[in-house]
């Protein structure tokens, strides 16, 4: 592999050496240089070509190190900064990915969030639509039935005013999840808002299986949820509406299921009811009430009658009970008993009751500007009132503002509404007592009392429910009501707490009261309960011949 | 096909190793971190292998996220820790779904084709692969 030309091309080679040397060497010339080294040249010379010509090739030899290592740095240098750009590049695409997730998973929470209640996280009321609608469709074709299921919560209004939002919030977590527990997979239980749930069967094989469901439901719920040191009771009524007899479509089978609830809450909550076609009727009724009720106050559409409280030793006056009637402008006088529960369901208990409370210790006082003897004024207070956490504060206002002392208002609880959470209601009975204000135990007997309890309650006063005193028609009487009203006249001078019978329509059931000690009564047999004027002649004539000569009231 | 041809691979390393699965997971990730550096850099490996992690998490939330910034002395230290601290089956499991998320993603950014070529010089052809290597031919 020799060289093409005589003559060895030799780069230039860097540094001061190459400018002093020749920059070639003629091969011919180095051999003929050898041959007459020995003989034509001095040996000197000879020595110094040789001598150069080596430092010119460890020139070269160093030339070419630094060469390659320019070209390996330069390649080295390429390699760095691919690996940099790929680098860049991984981390770049990386997070596009990243951000492309995020976008997405933002978008999916939205979705969410659309479709699914804060609180609860269950399906809201759009959802559940979109599913109903789904399982009719499904539910046609294969020609099955599917059940819907509206539930309310019963009193939960109660609970929200008296124990707080917080814990009202963590009660409704607590009733989904228990739904949720109730029921299968392939069912769906939805948050509609407020204390309103509603919960499709897709595939139901009788309407009895729908039962079944509301049955567990209304089991699950009843076992007392544990919130915030609060053992909660609670109650739900469940109405259910069937594919294809109740509804074609959604919205009416959930209409029907709403209308259906009712009916469970009108038969006193704690139930469930199958939608019934003339249902639609009282529920438009329910409806008209319950707007006509808003209104009502503003219309200043109350007004309150009082009864007599009868002593049924001196036939005198010892008080009053206000019992509040509605004045419809075109359904006439309504009772309490017609839309007490609906203004206690929607809430519109609180400003009512408010109302009721006002106007009472205003006739109270009242009479007593009059000259009139001072009596107590009796006034039924609703669980829903009982419960509000600001009705200590509430009460305090109307007893100044009225100018009433604390001890001429007596309050009227139901035993339900003090059993319903016992040792709470100790406390504010308590508070109340602090205040000055008489208790009176209303409806006495038909719910239950434990006797430990009735022991704890600071109460005044046993009001004995009117239905035992149906039972009672001669003064000997042996029946179980008379049993009844015996004892509780019994058990009041035990716990020395005033006994008033309530229902006193006959001379013999005051009879049969009186012979057993009775102190106190009330009833048609005294007195209807009458006009805030009618009162007061009856408070200056006494009630004539009822018990015996005609007496004036007790100073 | 071809991704199965890496899952394949990957696959391949897994059986051998039902003792010290946690030193062999680690010898792997050093063998690939090698290779892939070599390719885009510390930082691009590292991106790549916090990723995988994260995305691994969702199956093995005992999976540690990687540090911010691994040294690549002690690159793997916390994996290491994760593994030794599982059963061996669960281990292989995580190291199996980790390798597999790393090659994914890399075969996202760069190809199948090359993550197979990148994969093999890494580990070198299982028999399998090697048999349809030979087929191809």
């Amino acid at each position: 592999m020799g060289s093409a030309s005589d003559t060895d091309e030799i780069p230039e080679p860097s540094g001061p050496a190459g400018k002093d040397r020749p920059l070639t060497v003629r091969g011919k010339d180095r051999r003929r240089g050898r041959d007459t080294v020995l003989h034509d040249e001095s040996a000197v010379s000879s020595r110094d070509v040789l001598a150069n010509a080596g430092e010119d090739l460890a020139h070269l030899r160093k030339w070419e190190v630094r060469a390659a290592e320019t070209k390996q740095a330069a390649s080295d240098d390429h390699i760095t900064m691919l690996q940099q750009a790929n680098a860049n590049l991984v981390i770049a695409t990386i997070e596009a990915q990243k951000l492309a997730e995020q976008v997405q998973s933002s978008k999916a929470q939205l979705d969410h969030l659309a479709h699914h209640d804060v609180l609860t996280d269950l399906p809201n009321r759009i959802l559940m639509h979109d599913r109903i609608g789904q399982a009719i469709e499904l539910a046609r074709r294969q020609d099955r039935q599917l059940a819907v299921m509206f539930l309310d919560v019963d009193r939960f209004k109660n609970i929200n005013d008296s124990l707080g939002h917080t814990v009202g919030d963590q009660l409704l977590m607590s009733i989904a999840q228990r739904l949720v527990e109730c029921v299968r997979h392939s069912d769906t239980v939805s948050r509609q808002g407020g204390d309103e749930f509603i919960i499709l069967l897709a595939d139901v094989e009788h309407a009895e299986d729908a039962a079944l469901s509301a049955r567990k439901m209304l089991s699950a719920l009843a076992q007392p949820h544990h919130i915030d040191r609060h053992d909660i009771h609670v109650d739900a009524s469940i109405g259910i509406s069937i594919y294809p007899d109740d509804g074609q479509d959604a919205d009416s089978l959930i209409k029907s299921a709403d209308t259906a609830m009712y009916h469970a809450k009108e038969n006193g909550g704690n139930n469930y009811k199958f939608f019934e076609q003339d249902m639609n009727a009282r529920a438009v009724q329910r409806l008209t009430i319950e707007t006509d009720l808003r209104l009502a106050l503003g219309r200043q559409e109350f007004l309150l009658h009082y009864q007599p409280i009868i002593d049924l030793q001196s036939g005198a006056i010892v008080g009053v009970e206000a019992l509040a009637r509605w004045r419809h402008p075109h359904r006439g006088l309504i009772f309490p008993g017609e839309y007490i529960w609906i203004a206690e369901d929607s809430g519109l208990i609180v400003p009512i009751g408010a109302w009721i409370l006002r106007e009472a210790c205003k006739q109270a006082r009242a009479w007593q500007n009059a000259g009139l003897p001072p009596i107590p004024v009796a006034v039924n207070i609703s669980a829903v009132q009982f419960r509000h956490k600001d009705f200590l504060e509430n009460l305090t206002g109307i007893l100044k503002d009225a100018g009433l002392a604390p001890r001429y208002l007596e309050l009227e609880l139901t035993e339900s509404v003090l059993m319903h959470d016992a040792d709470a209601a100790v406390s504010v009975l308590k508070d109340l007592k602090a205040i000055g204000v008489r208790l009176a135990i209303d409806d006495f007997g038909t719910g239950y009392s434990g006797l430990s309890y009735l022991k704890r309650f600071p109460v005044d006063t046993l009001k004995i429910d009117k239905s035992f005193m149906h039972g009672i028609t001669q003064v000997t009487d042996d029946s179980d009501d008379a049993a009844i009203v015996a004892a509780v006249i019994g058990l009041g001078k035990s716990l020395n707490q005033r006994v008033i019978a309530e229902g006193v329509e006959t001379r013999e059931q005051l009879a049969f009261l009186q012979a057993r000690g009775c102190s106190e009564g009330q009833g048609f047999y005294f007195s209807r309960p009458a006009t805030a004027q009618k009162v007061a002649e009856l408070l200056r004539t006494g009630i004539e011949g009822v018990v015996g000569a005609p007496k004036a009231p007790t100073q | 096909m071809a991704t199965s041809a890496r899952h394949q691979i990957i696959e391949s390393l897994m059986a051998p190793h039902t003792e010290n699965v946690a030193e062999a997971a680690i010898v792997q990730w050093e063998q690939l971190a090698a290779q892939i550096i070599s390719i885009v850099g510390e930082s691009g490996f590292n991106a790549l292998y916090a990723r995988s992690v994260f995305l691994a998490q969702s199956t093995f939330p005992w999976l540690a996220a990687s540090s911010s910034s691994p040294q690549s002395d002690n690159r793997f230290a916390e994996l290491r820790m994760n593994l030794e601290g599982q059963t061996p089956a669960q281990a292989i499991e995580a190291n199996r779904l980790l390798l597999i998320t790393f090659t994914d993603i890399l075969a996202s950014l760069i190809g199948e084709q090359l993550t197979i070529r990148v994969v093999r010089s890494v580990w070198g052809n299982d028999d399998q692969t090697k048999s349809q290597h030979g087929v191809q031919k």
